[in-house]
């Protein structure tokens, strides 16, 4: 416990030392882990089966890059988006933070992904979010905004209105069964989660199942009457994502979902089909407050994982890694 | 359009103009309290009830010079209230109907209330009680457009938006459709409504009935416009038509048409149009013919009554229950819900000057202050208080004091309004969802922009608790606002420990008495102490299950 006040910038270093050293300890586990998949026959030989597409696709490097490696790990945008689709991104643009808090996703990670789409020929990109502070500076300061000018046919909005909203029934929800989603949303034929990887302080992490409350009118419902963690996997099993991709190229490893707290910079941008699997990935990887945490010890993503809506079963998965 | 419509729609225009800008952010080129300081009732009744001179409010007293030189010029051509109700008198008035019978009530008293309302307002401002509110026609009109008319403009066009989406959509005007408009609630608007429907309905029984017999800023200005240098000169073309008299809106024409009552002429040459003989001209007045005036004027000792009535109610008001307020007597009975804006004077000094125009309340972006009915006594009807429920005072944001005309709010900068405290959080425990239903929920710990908030473990609660860290505490009421549980908030702002200070430094005051008010609503703060013990495997960090 830091109990000297005065020394307070001593322990952050000291922690932030300790976590550093751990993540590193970390990925020597998973690069032991995965040569030792190998060398068991989890993940197959690339020449046999090249075109073997993995559960979670792991990419390292700049946050463009990256993302551009990690969903052509997964077959492309092209296997997501059809020509004529509308697309809706979800970030993280929920505070009027610059991209270094690691509080909202990455601008260039958003932009990657708006290209990408409209390359598949979307008919359209909206990136929505429903923000926590002001808007208009959520929007600017994030650089979301900025860096998706001109990106043809993409627009990024933050939409409190209830025009904007319809009300649906969360038909396989067990506690939380009703809510208003943006329209926009629901009129979208491709939903891509692209959260950045951060920690949360009710629900451990913050990542693509917890950012679907993004879209909905009411969230405080869900802190307020329902099990929060239950109530997200109700959500989730009505916004599911069609694709995740999680920024980590910056981790909010502590004191989210605000910050400040310690950022690591690690590189990195997951992708999945399954955002529990997303999630559990990025569970994994990371110390969260210098801890081994285990993707069950989120109780959204056993919910989600016991209830059939994905997989946190790291071990029987097929990951791809992938320098960018 | 002749010249005075002219005029007429030029002031009002730049009057919405105003009201419209006084917003946040607030543009410094232009003082948007503009007309509030040209009401000379607002200069006077002010400068008389604070015992202070206010440069501010000095347009008012240059209006009141102006009035000796060109009469009641005033009232027909800026004041917003008496085009207004110029405005509603297309609607009230009976058509097809000679406009103004001969004027019977030129014999009655009944053009002497005004004076009686002066008086009063007068009478009261020597005791410190502000009584302006009540009457003066800029902080009527002001009130009324700013919290009754402007919300209702944006209801409308928010409506209108959702009506036009799927259009505007299908158009491809994306701006249009995914505009979104800030919506304001206030308190009070039934009473604004009802007595300017009384305002503007009374015109069915006189042109500009509210200025001919009730303005007190009319009735101030007239006693300075006897005889104005320039005023209605009638020539010998006159035949005695009548016509003058009957289409005066204020009724200020004798029935000799060479007469005009000065006191009630508001120069707005509605005679000199009508006149088929051309016989009328505002100008300098050579004649030595000598006027009958002061018909109107109600004789001394019924403005001495007046003013002791008015004297009188403000005894009233301090001896009453309600004058218990804290700073000159022991013993405060305000209400905990009564939270003054930041910067606010000295309880008294601000009842003394506040004119409850709602100009603060119209630019506060956050919507959270609101005009208090009975809360603050008779004296602080209309007055402005924060309800941290409907918003947060945001900490970036320093309007109110900016736009108030006569600086009952003090104009602060950004750094001294950081400071000036307007309250303390307290957590009610049985409501919180974290003390008494065990939820995790941060709500409050995280919306605060003073890093006011810890969140502790303590035995028998499963999960982190709120605990106000009190010399961090504004007031702000974001913990409040944002609180997730319904009804009241589980986490309550009261006026505890407020600032109130008519003049020095709120950061010296602060930093003196120990406070630590550096709002950082960007969270650069440090983060708080570890939540959990990182070498007790037994312990895991916020939000994690074993």
């Amino acid at each position: 416990m830091n109990k000297n006040k005065d020394n307070s910038s001593g322990i952050f270093r000291e922690y932030y030392s300790v976590t550093r050293r751990d993540f590193l300890k970390k990925q020597g586990q998973a690069a032991l882990f995965a040569a030792a998949a190998a060398k068991a026959g989890f993940i197959f030989p690339r020449k046999t089966f090249a075109d073997q597409v993995p559960d979670i696709a792991v990419a390292r490097g700049g946050p463009a890059e990256a993302t551009m490696a990690a969903v052509e790990l997964l077959g492309g945008m092209e296997a997501f988006v059809k020509s004529g689709n509308k697309v809706v991104i979800k970030p993280n643009m929920s505070f009027a933070h610059p991209p270094e808090r690691a509080t909202n996703t990455h601008p260039d990670v958003i932009r990657t992904l708006s290209e990408m789409c409209i390359n598949a020929e979307a008919a359209s990109v909206m990136i929505l979010d429903n923000p926590l502070q002001g808007p208009e500076l959520c929007i600017e300061r994030s650089g979301i905004e900025e860096a998706c000018r001109l990106v043809p046919r993409t627009s990024v909005r933050t939409l409190t209105s209830r025009r904007f909203f319809d009300k649906v029934s969360l038909d396989q929800g067990q506690s939380f069964k009703e809510t208003e989603v943006m329209r926009d949303v629901l009129d979208a034929d491709v939903l891509i989660a692209a959260p950045v990887a951060k920690s949360h302080s009710a629900t451990g992490v913050s990542l693509s199942m917890k950012g679907m409350m993004g879209l909905i009118r009411d969230r405080g419902i869900m802190h307020r009457r329902f099990n929060l963690s239950s109530a997200i996997v109700d959500l989730c099993t009505f916004l599911k994502a069609d694709l995740t991709v999680i920024d980590a190229t910056r981790v909010l490893a502590s004191h989210g979902p605000f910050g400040p707290g310690e950022v690591i910079m690690a590189d990195r941008v997951i992708a999945s089909v399954d955002m529990v699997a997303a999630d559990a990935m990025v569970i994994d990887m990371f110390p969260w407050y210098g801890r081994d945490i285990m993707p069950r010890q989120v109780a959204h993503v056993l919910e989600a994982h016991e209830r059939g809506l994905g997989r946190m079963d790291l071990e029987n998965l097929v990951v791809k890694m992938v320098t960018a | 359009m002749h010249f005075k419509a002219i005029v007429q729609t030029l002031s009002l225009c730049f009057f919405f103009v105003l009201l419209w800008l006084a917003s946040f952010p607030l543009p410094a080129w232009i003082p948007v309290d503009f007309f509030l300081r040209l009401d000379p009732l607002v200069f006077l009744g002010t400068l008389i009830s604070a015992r202070e001179w206010i440069w501010s409010l000095v347009p008012g007293l240059a209006i009141l010079g102006l009035t000796l030189v060109m009469g009641r010029f005033f009232c027909a051509y800026i004041c917003p209230m008496g085009i207004t109700i110029d405005l509603s008198d297309r609607f009230f008035r009976p058509r097809n109907q000679n406009r103004t019978p001969a004027d019977p009530d030129n014999k009655t008293g009944l053009r002497k209330i005004k004076y009686f309302i002066l008086f009063f307002i007068l009478g009261s401002a020597v005791f410190s009680i502000s009584s302006v509110f009540l009457a003066s026609p800029l902080s009527l009109i002001t009130r009324f457009y700013g919290l009754v008319i402007y919300p209702a403009v944006v209801l409308a066009g928010d409506t209108a938006l959702d009506i036009l989406l799927p259009f505007n959509l299908m158009l491809g005007l994306e701006k249009m459709a995914y505009v979104e408009l800030q919506s304001y609630r206030f308190a009070t608007q039934w009473f604004i409504i009802i007595f300017f429907i009384a305002v503007f309905g009374l015109v069915y029984y006189k042109p500009r009935f509210w200025c001919r017999y009730l303005c007190p800023s009319g009735a101030l200005m007239a006693l300075m416009s006897k005889r104005p240098l320039i005023r209605r000169t009638v020539s010998k073309n006159c035949t005695d038509c009548g016509i003058c008299r009957k289409k005066c809106p204020m009724g200020a024409i004798d029935e000799d048409p060479f007469n005009t009552f000065n006191q009630e002429c508001i120069v707005c040459e509605t005679c000199v149009r009508v006149c088929p003989e051309r016989a009328i001209r505002f100008g300098l007045d050579r004649s030595e013919k000598t006027y009958r005036f002061g018909e109107f004027m109600p004789a001394r000792r019924e403005l001495m009554a007046s003013a002791l009535s008015g004297a009188g109610a403000a005894i009233l008001v301090h001896t009453g229950i309600g004058g218990a307020k804290s700073d000159l007597l022991p013993g405060n009975i305000l209400p905990d819900s009564l939270i003054r804006p930041p910067g606010a004077l000295l309880e008294q000094d601000f009842q003394s000057r506040c004119i409850g125009c709602g100009l603060c309340m119209k630019a506060c972006p956050t919507n959270t202050l609101q005009p208090v009915w009975f809360e603050a006594g008779l004296g602080g009807m209309f007055s402005p208080k924060v309800l941290p429920r409907r918003g947060p005072c945001d900490p970036l944001c320093n309007v109110c004091g900016l736009v108030c005309p006569t600086k009952a709010l003090r104009p602060l900068s950004l750094g001294e309004k950081m400071w000036a405290k307007i309250g303390t959080s307290s957590v009610i425990k049985h409501k919180c969802l974290a003390w008494e239903w065990k939820r995790e929920c941060l709500v409050c710990f995280e919306v605060c922009p003073y890093a006011a908030i810890d969140l502790r473990r303590v035995p028998e609660v499963p999960v982190p608790v709120p605990f106000i860290v009190q010399h961090k505490c504004s007031g702000c009421g974001a913990c409040e606002y944002h609180c997730p549980v319904q009804g009241s908030s589980a986490i309550v702002v009261e006026p505890m420990e407020a600032i109130r200070m008519n003049m020095g430094s709120y950061i010296e005051k602060g930093r003196s008495i120990g406070l630590e008010l550096e709002a950082d609503p960007d969270r650069q703060r440090k983060p708080p102490e570890y939540l959990f013990d990182p070498d007790d495997p037994d312990e895991l960090p916020p939000g994690f299950i074993f």
